[in-house]
């Protein structure tokens, strides 16, 4: 089956921001790396994840996908089309959507509901497909009654203006949502409501969701597929259900591991993951996780992992990947090693 | 048990507006002892943020107290001036605040604010006061603090920043802190460090921790007690343990359904809470839940629910609650 977005190896550099030398002497500046090799795929009808922590690329990835950013290597492809010029994105812009992470600065403050969503009809030259009723039946289809299309942003709730964002976003029909953190922010009843309100978008109109989060509970729930991104790069992909079960990377284990408990009887003693995220600008050498890595060995600092395939679908960049997966199995499941 | 540190006794709080008076707090009692470590949860509009700052003297301006009291070292708080509740915030009480940006001042160095959190209330030489405030930082995990102290707030990452704020709370060795939210901003490995760190002070700190959050893995990471609220009343207490595994009120069970964090098997549609808070400008004569509660008869809709024992320190406000 054909993906419907296709993003294949993917990096985007910078040039770094110039001293006064830099900016005085002729050649290339230094050039820093955001995303690096990034893969991934989203089917029609499908719910993809993606986690990783706060300058790690989530949103970057998601505004090149949309042809916001441009890409420095790689490709993109949406059904099957190669996009390369501006143009390309622009009817792309038509078929998927992205919602950004701050919903009432991504309103404008000074226009009725109403008339913000149905903006993209007018960006695009359409005609609203309902008439008058449009905005209306757009509000429905979100949960939110007509009435809101006369307020202005600043009298909603973090929740309604998370649902008027999602409504605008759907307004074409696209065929793919790109929601960053769609839920941070909002307490767990209305986060809930707005994750059953995209699951049922995806079973009632077939509508692909990419969710950029660092919400792991949320990622568990509602997605399919989950690629796990550290320092730009993709640390581990595959199969929701089995990266959460048995993480192939370290980082995704200690992700996993730092979710706060609500049981005090699952209170933690200690955290794996110690310090903070690097910056691009000090990209370590080797693995870039090994700074942080309760597991590293000398042999992370000093050579790059490669992607390492553990099944079919599910990749983890870590030199050990394998290796520990089988002992995990072998510990936790009696399952014989192979040699 | 002995005398709470400080203690909440039948506090109402109502806000002016112009649909009239909001009553945002209604007849709130609440205890912390020395050691303690107790959490405040509940949803947005649920009076939390208000009865934190209730807890430290910084109640705004259109807010009042229309009954009860809020009691430390053996004085209402609520009936200090202005210049005894100075001398009493930052001292005794310190808050940390949520968005640790907007806490410190955006255009002078942290190590300048901090000496200065101090000029307030000790008089010693200002190297002395910068000393002080680097073992501090140090304390909260800071790991080069001369270069901390040189830097503006927007130069620090959202952990380090969050771990400043703490550490300008606690530099007066206050009794009490209150936290609003510590770790709402953060993403879930900051948020966990920060967790750990609040958990370890407590080992070498015999005051109160007061903990403000929407957010149940806060508390059950880090809480001895919990006050569960809803729409302006205290619905639940009890331990974190009691109050998580066998709750007594059906909003702290729905509130521990619906998080997605506390399901291990995942679900197609994940539980709600249907429904919004009630209009607190005329709050509801019975139950304030009995709109959202799948339980609700008639008894809940008219008359105000008991506040039911249920157990050592374990109480739920709801007709339905039994020991």
């Amino acid at each position: 089956m054909m993906a419907l977005y296709e993003v294949r190896n993917v990096s985007l550099d910078l040039a770094a921001p110039a001293s006064g030398l830099h900016r005085l002497l002729p050649g290339a500046w230094p050039r820093l790396t955001v995303l690096s090799g990034v893969s991934l795929s989203i089917g029609t009808g499908e719910i993809l994840g993606l986690v990783g922590e706060s300058g790690s690329g989530k949103s970057t990835l998601a505004r090149a996908m949309m042809g916001l950013t441009r890409i420095t290597g790689g490709s993109l492809a949406f059904e099957g089309r190669e996009l390369s010029a501006p143009a390309d994105f622009v009817a792309v812009r038509k078929s998927a959507a992205l919602m950004f992470q701050d919903p009432v600065s991504s309103l404008s403050p000074r226009r009725r509901v109403g008339a913000q969503v149905l903006e993209p009809f007018h960006i695009n030259g359409v005609a609203p497909p309902y008439g008058e009723k449009t905005a209306q039946v757009m509000l429905d289809r979100v949960g939110l009654p007509a009435a809101l299309a006369q307020r202005y942003p600043h009298e909603l709730s973090g929740g309604q203006a998370r649902r008027v964002c999602l409504a605008r976003a759907l307004a074409l029909d696209p065929k793919l949502v790109i929601a960053d953190e769609p839920t941070a922010g909002l307490d767990v009843s209305v986060q809930a409501e707005i994750l059953n309100l995209m699951t049922g978008l995806r079973r009632e109109l077939g509508v692909s969701f990419l969710i950029i989060t660092h919400n792991l509970a949320v990622v568990r729930h509602v997605t399919d597929r989950v690629g796990v991104l550290y320092l730009g790069r993709m640390a581990e992909s595959g199969p929701t259900r089995q990266v959460f079960a048995q993480p192939g990377h370290p980082y995704t284990r200690s992700l996993i591991e730092a979710e706060p408990k609500a049981d005090p009887r699952r209170r933690r003693a200690d955290l794996s993951l110690k310090g903070e995220i690097p910056s691009v600008l000090a990209r370590p050498a080797g693995c870039e996780f090994h700074t942080r890595c309760p597991v590293a060995r000398p042999r992370c600092a000093a050579q790059e992992p490669s992607a390492r395939m553990l099944s079919q679908l599910r990749m983890a960049r870590c030199h050990f990947a394998e290796e520990d997966k089988m002992i995990t199995q072998g510990g936790d499941h009696g399952i014989t090693l192979e040699h | 048990m002995s005398e709470p540190l400080i203690s909440v006794q039948d506090l109402s709080v109502s806000y002016a507006s112009e649909e009239g008076e909001v009553r945002a707090l209604r007849d709130v009692s609440l205890a912390a002892h020395a050691g303690e470590a107790i959490g405040i949860v509940g949803e947005s509009g649920c009076g939390k943020s208000t009865l934190a700052a209730a807890l430290v003297g910084l109640l705004p301006a259109n807010a009042h107290a229309t009954a009860g009291k809020v009691m430390f070292g053996g004085r209402n708080i609520l009936d200090l001036d202005d210049e005894g509740k100075r001398r009493l915030r930052g001292r005794h009480i310190a808050m940390v605040f949520q968005d640790p940006m907007t806490a410190f001042n955006p255009v002078i160095t942290l190590g300048a604010q901090l000496v200065d959190f101090q000029r307030e209330h000790i008089e010693q030489p200002a190297a002395e006061l910068r000393k002080r405030a680097a073992a501090m930082l140090k304390r909260v995990g800071i790991p080069d603090t001369e270069r901390c102290m040189a830097s503006h707030v927007h130069e620090l990452s959202g952990g380090m920043r969050q771990r400043a704020a703490i550490a300008a709370a606690l530099l007066m060795a206050p009794e009490v802190m209150v936290a609003d939210e510590p770790t709402t901003a953060l993403d879930v490995t900051m948020e966990a460090q920060i967790i750990h760190l609040l958990r370890e002070l407590r080992r070498d700190y015999d005051g109160t921790v007061v903990i403000v959050t929407h957010h149940l893995g806060v508390i059950g990471e880090l809480c001895d007690r919990v006050y569960v609220m809803y729409a302006g009343e205290v619905v639940e207490e009890g331990t974190a343990e009691d109050v998580y595994h066998t709750p007594g009120h059906p909003y702290t069970r729905a509130l521990i359904a619906c998080d997605p964090a506390n399901i291990q098997e995942p679900l197609s549609v994940l539980p709600t809470i249907p429904g919004r808070l009630p209009d607190l400008v005329k709050p509801p004569v019975g139950c304030a839940f009995a709109s959202r509660c799948t339980r609700a008869s008639e008894r809940c809709r008219s008359v105000p629910p008991p506040y039911v024992e249920l157990g050592t320190g374990h109480a739920a406000r709801c007709h339905e609650a039994q020991r």
